[in-house]
Formats: structure tokens, sequence, C-alpha cells
């Protein structure tokens, strides 16, 4: 055995990602002689009331050997095939970035290259014609995928909605089960060795002091290790996400269960709508110097579709990543690692992500800088990587309304992004890299939904006729619009499967 | 031409191997094109140097087979041989050899990959040998080979391999294609362009005085090429500067690996063919008095492979030191992207960026790999020793480090290894990680010995099953 | 009335027409009774620069043992895969009338039903797309079919742009080859039986006396023997064609070579674009009573795409045919026994078809009224034919505010023309009748083309499986791409087979 390996694990603060890494390194440290306290309060709340989520957490769950039925049950969730954008690219326009992709290759030519070419032809027919997940969303209607690759049904994955504080709740009861240790209590301060910085315990208002070697620090926002003790520092990105506050509310539900999750955009930001079983969570995330906090709220409560069913809730943030998500001894996970509106469903899948890497870097008490150093670079890669995507949404736009929008619509933007924007825009190629959650059929969404056509295509669709393109693409059509009709609709499917809440 | 002109016409510079292979390739990939090529005069430096054989790697082959040419046509075609792999004499200070397997070794353990397990077993003083469980390295052992089957699930689909050919006699059935295809022949070139001011050509004049002007100009002209542009170069880091290749045949065909033997001036590697082997010799000149007669070559790279209206492939765009046996492979990579990324109009600034980003990524990796498998090395003598007293790139250096620390490793967007590829390599030339997996180390021996034990019974199985090589190949030639 | 054979043909006149004529009748000579003398003045000019042709005279030239690729080469000749008509309907439109079909029928239902099945099913499907001819013309690219049926090259079918001068003189070579004597010489008088009003001879101006049984009058617009000494009266067609003047230039060749003619519709008329290799034949036909030769020829040549290479020629003409194109012993062939402007390229298939008709019918020296009148039946059915479907482009136009135009919307058309329209525009039903030249795809592509669109399609095409019909559909359309795209270029395909020799 390893004398110097990790024994005494302390996790700061519950809410999502506490309990997550709780419950992640419960399971996969289980027999191993370590143990785990996860520290919070109850004073303080946590961020986040309904939660969407992208597929990977399904990978999460199963890997906990958590039943789905059980989980949708007891968080009151719901299916979710993708996000409908409203009003992003022009006011009136609406998308679906589906988790699927769009239609088929032919011949080795990508689909949007034909849709493009179809399009430029006087084909009518809108690219989601040719998504099956976005059809049945459109429909409400939802099934499990197929996993034969021949079936319509294996072009699309899913995730949930759910209700965040349920979700933390059933973690951490699974956590618990396991041996996770939960201290009560709010922590006052963190005790450092006096040469090298490291964390070595943290003191809670009871006097209690919980030690340990390594320490995660899922705090929230403020990183009361990560930023409070360690001063890791911060890096604003809020010059090209100017979003900087959000007033969450939910509300009864007063239509059809859907299965995917709304962003609207405002006139200085965009509003949230995620259906779950019982209600819906709204919220509104804003840029403050572009709009009061009140017109903010009134905003949201003006478009809520039901009764509101709590006090709406104002959330502060600044956009952006911590420079160092892992020093020393301390690994910042959630919120205290960095914040990233919640546009795309990220918050969760960061949160995974970073467990996962840190179970793939785990160290032991010599501390060899290396795992940091690889964790901080694949971290950063992430973080970067989702923010360009979120920026995309903003830039690619044709909005000139509001001086909010005319802002974002003219800022200089990473040039990452603007070398994909415009090979995308120029030849529709699609710049992906090796790390990044964002695949190609979801960059594609994006710049199709919001209007960034690609001015030239694929010189090798060109051995398709235009007529050959038109019939292909119907039969194509045709047969996403059969199979879509023939699925349920998600309320029938939650009860088929034994997943309603009670 | 108007900018937004359709792109309608390439050229093609130089008649060597990248030369026909893009020439090939591209008229199937885009028949409408009017291609043209120019030969230029000597031996055929499109790739790099000039090497009898070069390995086309496993990847290498669905990506050939879509674009057209398939194992058959190859192994016919380019009297090919397989390759299990690269074995390994004189490169470890213990003096051992080695052998880096293609392919997966061991298999994980729940959540645990191999390595670490290998890496724990070791730090409780346990020898372990990974090419003891590499389906490749026991095949290649046994002087047993069979491609698996298609829709094959037992251990053999497992078997990964490459193929070694003999670069001029593919090149040979390229052009025959390609002009089959109707790429036109259109005379001999000795470097004479008319430039245009960004980086691009407008023309070409040939031998015989006419001009050829091109939409796209192809330079597949080798390192020496007259459109070069700005050049980094890479001779601080790769000492050696001398290549000479040779072509033995034999009434059998060589064995399924390319070997390679470093010696104390360079190294040496052998590339099995149908009807013999290719034959390659690397060294410093200064290290080297009284060499035989040998090619000079400079490791480095254009700045951008793509100026203008002139893309540069293979060895017109990077001259890699050819340790890693990677010419063809990025030559390959060169074209394809080429094609996937082909510009509908003359003018293309985005498609050039993109398809600069993509080679700088995969010339930059393929640096790494050469270098490390170099100055990874224990290989005795002055060079070698001079080429592990200079600090590495920081990029390289990290990749080594990050290993050496708990096993981890790197990888960037234009790998030309993935993680068991360079696993293999890092372990082949003793490279070991200081620091085990948590995970890893909790495991109890017996267990780790016990999935040893299965995963190479199993492989050894699926050997025993396997035809003798020498029988495959001679039905190969029937 | 004489018994016996014909001893002796006398043709009248140079030119396309003549020595089509010599050339055909060549053949005669090898009974060794007949004999064939063509008279001709250098001192007269012939009409026409670069000329268009269509499929048929690959028969032509076939029947006459000329070898395709010596033929192009001699007359500087290129391919032709069919007509492009810009402008027609309206400014800004083109399509292209291809020769040979558009798709194959699908279980016995006609391709353009189909199509108009599709149509009406929400898929407004180019029909350029379903012909191989039109697809390849749009992409400059040629290749003759393979002989092999099964392949889609075997839907390629084509014609010839050449020159028409270099052709004659080709042609010349081949009928003097073959026995045909050729008379320099001026035509002064025509001589008439005074009982029979028969001719007798031809009296040149230098005093020769040229005797013979049968008299073919290629005299071109003159029609000195039909027109002048025979009298048989002209019908002049010009209130549904009223184009009467064109005016001719050649210009440099450019590149790409075009596969095809092009027909550019003008402010009174139209202009042709006829690629050769060592040049472009360019030419403007219109209405003089709604533009000036002055205009016309200026429009003509600010609209070149090459250098000009020549002065403007004028010509003039009136649309018609010949009443009795075969009176007494004489056939009229080519502009002598009528005209139509060569929107469809249809002069020298008009030539053709008298030349074959007369060997056909060809009579003993007794003349029998039946065969003259069969003759003369058949040519007036033919032409109009031709007629109606030159006058379908022109009627069915829809370039509002251009007065030549609006009066060729207007116009009443003939009863066969009308009916024809109409059939079609109900339910795209198309009648191919006795003999005509222009196909079902012709008439098709030029209805389509121009805008007629069936308001419905044939019930019929309802009964096929619409999965299986786009799946042969989509089929076909991607093959003839694909077969296009593989072809070698126009320019290329001539350089390889029949490059002629640079002027």
């Amino acid at each position: 055995m390893n004398g110097s390996a990790i024994e005494r694990i302390v996790i700061v603060g519950g809410g999502t990602a506490g309990w997550m890494t709780a419950a992640a390194l419960a399971h996969r440290l289980q027999g191993l002689p370590v143990s785990i306290t996860l520290v919070e309060s109850e004073e303080i709340g946590t961020v986040g009331v309904g939660e969407a989520t992208v597929p990977h957490i399904r990978f999460f769950n199963a890997r906990l050997g958590i039943d789905e039925a059980d989980f949708m049950r007891r968080t009151s969730a719901t299916f979710k095939l993708g996000i409908e954008f409203r009003n992003w690219g022009r006011k009136g326009d609406s998308y679906i970035h589906p988790f699927g992709v769009f239609g088929e290759e032919i011949e080795g030519v990508a689909f949007h290259h034909l849709w493009a070419r179809f399009a430029r032809a006087g084909g009518r027919d809108a690219v989601e014609a040719f998504s099956l997940p976005v059809l049945a969303a459109r429909m409400d209607r939802f099934a499990h995928p197929d996993s034969d690759p021949e079936s319509l049904l294996s072009t699309y994955s899913y995730a949930y909605q759910f209700d965040a504080g349920l979700y933390a709740a059933y973690l951490r009861a699974y956590a618990e089960a396991r041996g996770v240790r939960r201290v009560e209590g709010r922590i006052t301060a963190a005790l450092q060795h006096a040469e090298t910085g490291f964390v070595d315990s943290v003191v809670l208002e009871s006097g209690e002091r919980v030690a340990g070697e390594l320490f995660v620090d899922c705090s929230g926002f403020r990183g009361l290790l990560i930023e409070q003790a360690l001063h890791a520092g911060y890096e604003d990105w809020s010059h090209w996400l100017p979003c900087d506050r959000a007033v969450a509310v939910p509300c009864r539900s007063e239509a059809a269960l859907s299965p995917y999750t709304r962003a609207t955009a405002l006139d200085a930001g965009w509003a949230w709508r995620i259906p779950l079983q019982h209600r819906v969570g709204n919220g509104h995330v804003y840029c403050s110097s572009h709009i009061s906090d009140e017109a903010a709220r009134d905003a949201l409560l003006g478009q809520i579709e039901g009764e509101p069913i709590a006090e709406p809730r104002l959330l502060r943030f600044t956009t952006g990543r911590r420079r160092k998500q892992w020093d020393r001894n301390v690994v910042a996970i959630g919120l205290a690692a960095g914040f990233l509106e919640p546009l795309e469903s990220t918050s969760i899948h960061l949160i995974q992500l970073a467990i996962g890497r840190l179970l793939d870097h785990w160290p032991d008490r010599d501390w060899d800088p290396f795992c940091a150093r690889e964790y901080n670079r694949l971290m950063d890669l992430e973080y970067e990587r989702v923010r360009d995507f979120l920026i995309l949404h903003y830039h690619a736009t044709e909005r000139d309304d509001t001086p909010f929008w005319r802002q974002v619509r003219t800022m200089a933007v990473p040039e990452s992004l603007a070398h994909r924007l415009e090979t995308f825009r120029k030849r529709g190629v699609v710049v992906n890299y090796r790390d990044g959650m964002f695949l190609d059929a979801s960059w594609i969404a994006v710049y199709l939904g919001q209007r960034v056509i690609p001015e030239a295509g694929d010189p090798r669709s060109e051995a398709l006729s235009d007529a050959g393109l038109m019939l292909r693409l119907a039969a194509m059509r045709d047969d996403y619009a059969r199979m879509a009709a023939q699925l349920p609709t998600q309320a029938a499917f939650l009860a088929r499967i034994g997943a309603n809440a009670s | 031409m108007p900018a937004d002109a359709p792109l309608a016409t390439i050229t093609i510079a130089g008649g060597g191997f990248a030369g026909w292979l893009a020439a090939s390739l591209l008229a199937r990939a885009l028949p409408d094109l009017a291609i043209s090529l120019v030969e230029v005069p000597g031996p055929d430096r499109s790739l790099g140097v000039a090497a009898a054989a070069d390995v086309l790697l496993p990847d290498d082959l669905p990506l050939l087979g879509e674009a057209g040419w398939n194992g058959p046509d190859l192994l016919r075609g380019g009297r090919a041989g397989f390759v299990l792999g690269t074995a390994l004499s004189g490169w470890r200070a213990d003096g051992a050899t080695a052998f880096m397997p293609y392919g997966e070794i061991g298999a994980p353990l729940g959540p645990i990959p191999f390595h670490q397990l290998v890496s724990t077993m070791r730090r409780r003083g346990q020898p372990v040998n990974m090419a003891n469980y590499a389906l490749g390295a026991l095949a290649a052992q046994a002087g047993r080979f069979a491609p698996p089957p298609p829709g094959d699930e037992t251990v053999h689909a497992a078997l990964t391999f490459g193929l070694s050919i003999d670069t001029a006699r593919l090149a040979e059935m390229l052009r025959g294609d390609a002009l089959e295809r109707g790429v036109r022949l259109a005379g001999t070139w000795h470097g004479e362009a008319v430039q245009r001011g960004d980086g691009g050509v407008q023309r070409l004049v040939l031998a015989d005085g006419t001009s050829l002007a091109a939409d796209l100009v192809i330079d597949a002209s080798g390192p020496a090429s007259p459109l070069s542009g700005a050049r980094d170069d890479w001779s601080p880091w790769f000492p050696f500067d001398r290549v000479a290749s040779a072509r033995r045949t034999s009434e059998a065909p060589a064995p399924p690996y390319v070997h390679c033997d470093a010696h104390h001036a360079g190294w040496q590697s052998f590339a099995p063919l149908a009807d013999g082997v290719g034959e390659l010799f690397v060294f410093s000149s200064a290290d080297a008095p009284g060499a035989p007669a040998a090619e000079p070559f400079a490791p480095g790279c254009q700045q951008a492979a793509w100026t203008g209206n002139v893309v540069r492939i293979g060895g017109a765009a990077a001259q890699h030191d050819p340790v890693a046996g990677l010419q063809l492979h990025l030559a390959l990579a060169d074209v394809l992207r080429l094609i996937a990324l082909f510009p509908a109009a003359c003018e293309h600034p985005a498609e050039a960026a993109e398809y600069n980003r993509q080679w700088r990524e995969k010339t930059e990796c393929a640096f790494d790999t050469a270098l490390l498998r170099l100055a990874c090395s224990g290989a005795l003598g002055a060079v070698w020793d001079r080429l592990r007293a200079r600090a590495l790139p920081d990029r390289a250096a990290y990749r080594r480090d990050l290993y050496a620390a708990n096993g981890r490793v790197v990888l960037h967007d234009g790998e030309v290894l993935e993680e068991a590829g360079w696993t293999a390599l890092f372990d082949a030339l003793c490279v070991q990680p200081r620091k085990g997996d948590a995970l890893s180390d909790a495991l109890p021996s017996a267990k780790i010995t016990a999935h040893f034990a299965a995963i190479r019974q199993a492989m050894i199985a699926a050997v025993g099953r396997m035809p003798p090589y020498q029988a495959l190949m001679a039905q190969v030639a029937a | 009335m004489m018994a016996g054979p014909i001893r002796k043909v006398v043709i009248a006149g140079g030119g396309t027409a003549g020595w089509m004529a010599a050339a055909a009748l060549s053949r005669l000579t090898g009974n060794g009774v007949t004999e064939v003398v063509l008279v001709e003045s250098e001192e007269i000019g012939t009409v026409g620069v670069g000329e268009a042709t269509i499929p048929p005279i690959r028969t032509f030239n076939a029947m006459l043992g000329i070898d395709e690729n010596a033929f192009v080469v001699a007359t500087q000749g290129s391919f032709k895969l069919g007509i492009e008509f810009a402008g027609w309907s309206r400014e800004g439109q083109s399509y292209i009338h291809p020769f040979g079909a558009y798709g194959a029928d699908i279980d016995g239902v006609k391709f353009h039903q189909v199509w108009l099945a599709l149509r009406a099913a929400g898929l407004p499907l180019p029909l350029d797309d379903f012909s191989l001819c039109t697809t390849a013309a749009r992409l400059n690219r040629f290749q003759r079919p393979d002989g092999n049926p099964a392949s889609p090259l075997s839907q390629i079918a084509y014609a010839f742009h050449f020159d028409a001068g270099l052709y004659a003189a080709f042609l010349r070579r081949h009928a003097e080859a073959r026995g045909v004597v050729r008379h320099e010489g001026k035509i002064g008088q025509v001589r008439l039986d005074g009982e029979t009003g028969f001719i007798t001879a031809l009296a040149l101006d230098d005093g020769r006396v040229i005797e013979g049984d049968l008299f073919i009058d290629c005299t071109g617009f003159r029609a000195l023997l039909i027109g002048e000494a025979l009298g048989s009266a002209y019908e002049d067609w010009s209130h549904w064609l009223p184009c009467d003047r064109a005016v001719a230039v050649p210009s440099t060749r450019t590149a790409p070579l075009l596969p095809y003619t092009r027909s550019t519709a003008r402010k009174a008329g139209w202009q042709w674009r006829i690629p050769l290799q060592h040049r472009t034949g360019n030419g403007m036909v219109y209405c003089s009573r709604h533009i000036s030769d002055d205009e016309a020829a200026a429009t003509l040549l600010a609209n070149l795409d090459g250098e000009a290479t020549a002065d403007p020629r004028p010509l003039r003409f009136t649309t018609g045919i010949r009443k009795e194109p075969w009176r007494k012993n004489c056939v009229a062939l080519g502009l002598a026994s009528g005209f139509m402007e060569p929107l469809e390229s249809t002069s020298i298939h008009l030539i053709q078809i008298g030349i074959s008709k007369l060997l056909a019918l060809f009579p003993d020296a007794s003349f029998p009224a039946h065969e003259r009148d069969e003759y003369n039946r058949l040519t007036a059915l033919q032409w109009a034919q031709i007629r109606d479907f030159l006058i379908l482009h022109y009627k069915q136009n829809q370039r509002a505010g251009q007065p030549f135009w609006e009066e060729c919307a207007a116009m009443q058309v003939p009863e066969t023309l009308a009916r024809k329209m109409a059939l079609f525009r109900a339910a795209g039903r198309l009648f191919r009748y006795e003999d005509e030249l222009f196909t079902d795809a012709s008439w098709a592509a030029v209805m389509i083309g121009q805008g007629l669109m069936p308001e419905r399609h044939d019930p019929i095409a309802d009964t096929l499986d619409p999965a299986e019909v786009r799946n042969l559909a989509a089929r076909m359309a991607d093959a003839f791409r694909r077969t296009a795209r593989a072809m070698p270029t126009h320019a290329d395909y001539i350089a390889r087979h029949c490059a002629g020799r640079p002027m």
C-alpha cells in the first residue's frame, strides 16, 4: 500500500457540486482506507431551482448505479431532448439545439453541407425537419433512444430537467449510505500550513475543526478555500459574457410537459424555462448595466406561464474562471471553480467533468505538481470552449433592437471563436478540438439556428444533383416525421416507466 | 481572376509519391477538377527523405479505404508487408530489446487502465514486459498473422496492423490511377515560377518554356522545394543529418514488424515488404566519419503550409526525422485534410487558415513523437548523449514529465499516437511513472496477477489460431 | 411524257444546300446511267457563317459514309448538346432545350408526368437534372455515347456546330470524288419546254447550255428556277414569325468552349451564338418594324463575348414556304424552298429532309404526279410542324413591356399549335404527330422552359408507389450528374479527338 495515500477528504459545501463529489468519491474509493467528510450549513441556501442538464449526467448516474425511474420520481424530473432558443438570431426566430444529429451524410458529405445546398436550390424544409429529437420536442413527445444504429431512434440522446435541491438530497442519501460523514455548520476559518499555505483544516462556528489532506471546495461563487484562503485568482470574462445577475422564480405548470428547456432572449439578457413534473423553473439572466433589478424581475414575472409559487430570488455573479481550479491541496468544483451562465445547461456537466479529472489525476500526499498542472490545463480548456460556445449565442445575432444586443453583436470575440465562426461562415467547416464537450452537431445547430449559413459548401456535395438532393432529403424528412409522430407523449412515457413523481 | 470564381484548376508540382497520392485522391474525390501534374527531376523526396519503404499506420488504412484504395490494392500495388509494431534494439540503456506494438496493450481492470496496473506491479518489485500483453507483439513473436475478419468480436478483433509499402511501386500505381482519371501530365518543372504578392504562385514555367497557371498549386516537390516559404529549423533538436536507403529483395517476406536498431552515430531501420525489406540508415555526419555515401537532410518545417494559392504537402511542408516512421502518414493526412477543406473559390483565406491550424497541430505532435523517441532513448554514443543533454521544448518535456510523474498521457488535437501508442513508446524506452494510480495501488497483487494471466492466455490462444505469416503472404501473393 | 430513268440531274447553286444535294445524289452516278452536275458561281456568296444542327445530321453523314471526326476536323466543328434559351420566358431566366430524353418512363408513365406528380407533391425539382445533355451542357462537358445501352452515357444525343462554308467545301470534295461534275458559271436563263413547261436547260452567262432531266433549285432566296421560272407561289408566314432580317458577325473564340448553341432574346428579336473551334458565330434575328438595322447591329456588336473579326453582314427574308417545292421537273431545296429562322437550328435539317424525301420518291423521266404530290404534301406537313414549334417560343413569352414581345404573346397561333398548347396546359399531355421532327421531350422542354406549366398531372402517375418513384428519380438525376462530371470538358474532348487545323 502506498504510504503517502490520501486518507482524509474534506468537501466544503453541500449543494449539487458538493453532493455529486461526495457521492462519486464514495463510490469510486469504496473499500479504500479513506474518509470523506462534507461540511455544509443549512443556513446557506443552494443555488439552483430547476436544473437542466446534458446527456453526460446519465453516465454519472449509471456509474453510481442509480435507477432512472427512482431518481426521476424523487427529483420531479422530466426528460430533456434539447434547448429551444427563442428570439436569438432575430426576434421571432425559434430553433432547438437538440441532443442529436441532423440528417444523415450522403456519400461522405456532411449533412449540413447537403442541407445548405438544398436550401440554396430552393428546398423549403428547415433543418429541424431532419432531427428526430427536435420534432419530438416540438410535439412534447419522448421515448428512450434505441441502441440499434439502423434505427432513427438511435439519432439522439437525452438528459434530464430536475429539482437541484432534490437531486442534492438524493445524492446525500446515497453518499451517507456509503460512509460519507456530513458535518453541519458554518465555516468561519481555514487553517493553513504556515510555509506552504496548504489547508490543514476548516474551523466551524461551533469551534469544531475538520482536518483533511485533500479539500474539495464546493462553497460556490465565493470560493471559501480556493479564493478566500488560497487566493488562486479569478479571470473575469464579463467583457464577453456581460450578464451578471439572475432572478429566479418557480411557477405552476400550465402547459403540456415539454421535454426541452427554453431560453428566450429578452432585451438585456434571456429567460430560462425548465419544466419539471410539478412546476416550472424560471429565471432571467441579465446584464445589470442595461436593466435594473426591478425591471428584470418584472420582465420575468411578466412572461411566466403560471402563478409564482415562491418569492423571486436574486443572484449575482461574474462570469469567468478561477485561475487555478486546483491549487495546492484544494480542488475547486462547481461555482467555486468558475461561473458560466446556464444557457447551455453546462453547470452540472462541468462538475461531473471535474470529478472525473480529479479521479484521473488522483494525488497523494507528495502532491506531485503534475497532477494539478495537468488537471488545470484540461479544465481550463473545457471552460474556454464552453465559454466560446456561449459567446456564439450572443454574438451570432442580427438583433440590434437594444443597446445590450448591439453591444454583444459588435463586440470583439476571442480569437478562437472568431476563427470558428469565420470558417463556418465561409466554407461550412466546423472547427473542433479533441477537448470540449460540444461536438460538431451542437455547433451546427446553433450556427444554423442563428442564421450563420455557409457561403460555400464542400465541393464534394456537387457530386449530387439538385433534384437527387431534394428527393433524398424529402425521403429523409418524411422518415423523421413519421417516426416522431409514433413516439408517446412525455407524460405517457413517464407513466409507462413508472417515473411519475408522487 | 475574380476572388469568388470557382476553383477549377489545380497544378501539382512534383510527381513523387506525395504528388501522385494527391492526384489520385483528388481526382477521385473531386472528379470535375482539372488537375495537371508537373514532374520534378531527381529522386523522390516528396515525403521528406527518399526511403525505399514507408509505413501506413493502422488508422490510415480505413481512411485510404474511404478514399478509394483498399487493402488488397495496397498489398498488391505496394508489394506491402504487414506491420504489427516496431522492434527496438540498442535503444535502451540496459541493452534490452523492446517491442512497441500498435493497438491496445492489455485490458483495463474495471476503471483502472492496464498500464497503471503494470506500474503498480513493478513498484511492488514484479517485472512486467508490456509487450507480453499486446496481441500484435505476441503474433509478431510467434510469426503468425491474419487480419481480423470483418465483424469479428473475439480477441482477434483487437489485432491492429499497419502496412509497410514499397514507396516507388505504390507511387507507380497511384500514377496510373490518376492518369486514368484524367489527370494531365503537363511536363517537367525545374522550379521556375512567377510568384504573386501573397505568397502564392501565378504560374509555373516549365522546362519547355511553356507556362502553367492554376487556381491552386499543390507543392509536392519535397523539402528542397523552390516554392518554399519561411522555414523553422529543427536541427538544434535533431542531430541526425544524413540518410541512405536501400531496397533488398528476398525469397520470403520479412517478418511483420519494423526493426529499428540504434547505433553509436544514429539508427537503422528495416521495414518488411512482401519480397524483401526497405532499409533506412540515418546518422549524424559529425559522428560517423567515413560513413558510406548518404544524402544530407535537415529537419524543419514551413511556418505555414498554405500561403496564397500554394499548399505544401508532405516533405514540402515539413521534414521530420524519419525515426517515428510518420512521413507517409503525414503526407496522407495532408491530402485528406486538403480534400476535407477543399476551397470553393479562388480566394480562400478561411480554408487556408483552418488547414494551417490543423497542419500545425499535427506537425507539432509529430515533432514531439520523433523527438521523444530519440531523446528518451538510452542508446550509447556521443550524439545520443548530446541529444539527451539538450533541454526539450516545453511541450515535449511536459509530455514526458507528466508520464514520468503519474503515467498520464497528454493528448493534443493533432496526435499521431493515442494513449496506447504513447504508453508503448515511453515504456519501451524505460520511462516509467514514479507514482501509481491510487485505485490501482489499492488492489491486491493476486487480483492483478490473475487478470494478467487471463489476458495473456486469451491472447496466446488467439495467436495460436492464426496462420503462419509466411503462409498468409503466400496466399496474398497468389 | 418520256419514260425511262432520269439521265441527268442538274443542281443549280452550290452552298450548303447544293453540295448536300450533290453529295447525296452522287450515289446515283453509280448506276452508270445518271449524270449529276452542279452549277455554281464563285461570284455569288453563300449565306451562313456558323451553322448549328440537330442530331439527324448524323444520319445524313452516316448515309454518305462520312467519318465524324474527319468532318469535325474539316469544318472547325464543335459538338452540340442542345440550345440554351436565355431571356425567352423572361429577362434573367434561361433554360436549355436539350437533345435526348428526360429521365426514363416509370411503369409506362411518361417521365414528365412523373415529374409533374412530384412537383404537385411539393417537390419542385429542376427538370434540367433529368437530362444528361443539359447536365453535361451546364458543366461544359462532352463525350459521345459509348455504345453500351445500359450506361447513362447512352442518353447523350448530339449534333454539331460547324462553319457552313467549310462544310460545303467538304461536301464538294466528297461529291466530286464520286463523279459529280461542277460547272463554274452564272445562270443567265432557265429554258422551259414550250409545251409542258418543264425546265429543259440552264443557259449560262457565258453561253453554255446545261440540259437535264431533273433540276434541283438551290439558288437561295432568289429561287431562280422554282420561283422565277416556274412560278411556284410563296406562302407568307410572317404574321406568325414576324422577324424579317438578320445581321451576322463572327468573333474570336472564348473559353470555355460551350457544347451548346445559345439564343438570347433581345428587344425585338434574338441573338444567336454558335461556338466553333476557330471562332464564334453570332447573329441577330429581328423584326424590322420594331428595331432599325443600325440598332440591331449595334446591339449585336455590344453583346459579343469575343472580338468581332469581320464586318456585320445583313440579310433579309420573309418567313414562309414555297407552295409547291416540287413543280414540274424541279425540286427546290434550302432557301429556295422556303425560310424559317434558325431558332431551333433546323436550316440544314430542312435541306436534309428534302433530299431524303426526294430519294425516297425519286421519279423516272415521266415525273408521275402522285410522287410529286406526296413530296409536296409531306414537305408542307413537316414545315408546318416545325413552324408551330418556333411559334411556341414567341407566343409563350412573358417579356412584358416590350412591344415586339407583347405582340407575339397576343398573336393568334395556328390551330394545330393552339390545340397542342391547350392539351399540355390542362394535364401535361403531349401527342407526337406523323413524321414530326420534335419529340415529346422537346415540346416539354420548351413549354416548361417558357413557363407553360400544366395545371395538373395525368392521374395515371398517382398509381405509382411514391417512395419508389422518389428513389428512382433520385438515382436517375444523380447518375446523370455523376456521368456528366466524369466526362471530359468539351474543349478537351475536341483536342483529343478532332482538333481542326489552327486558322
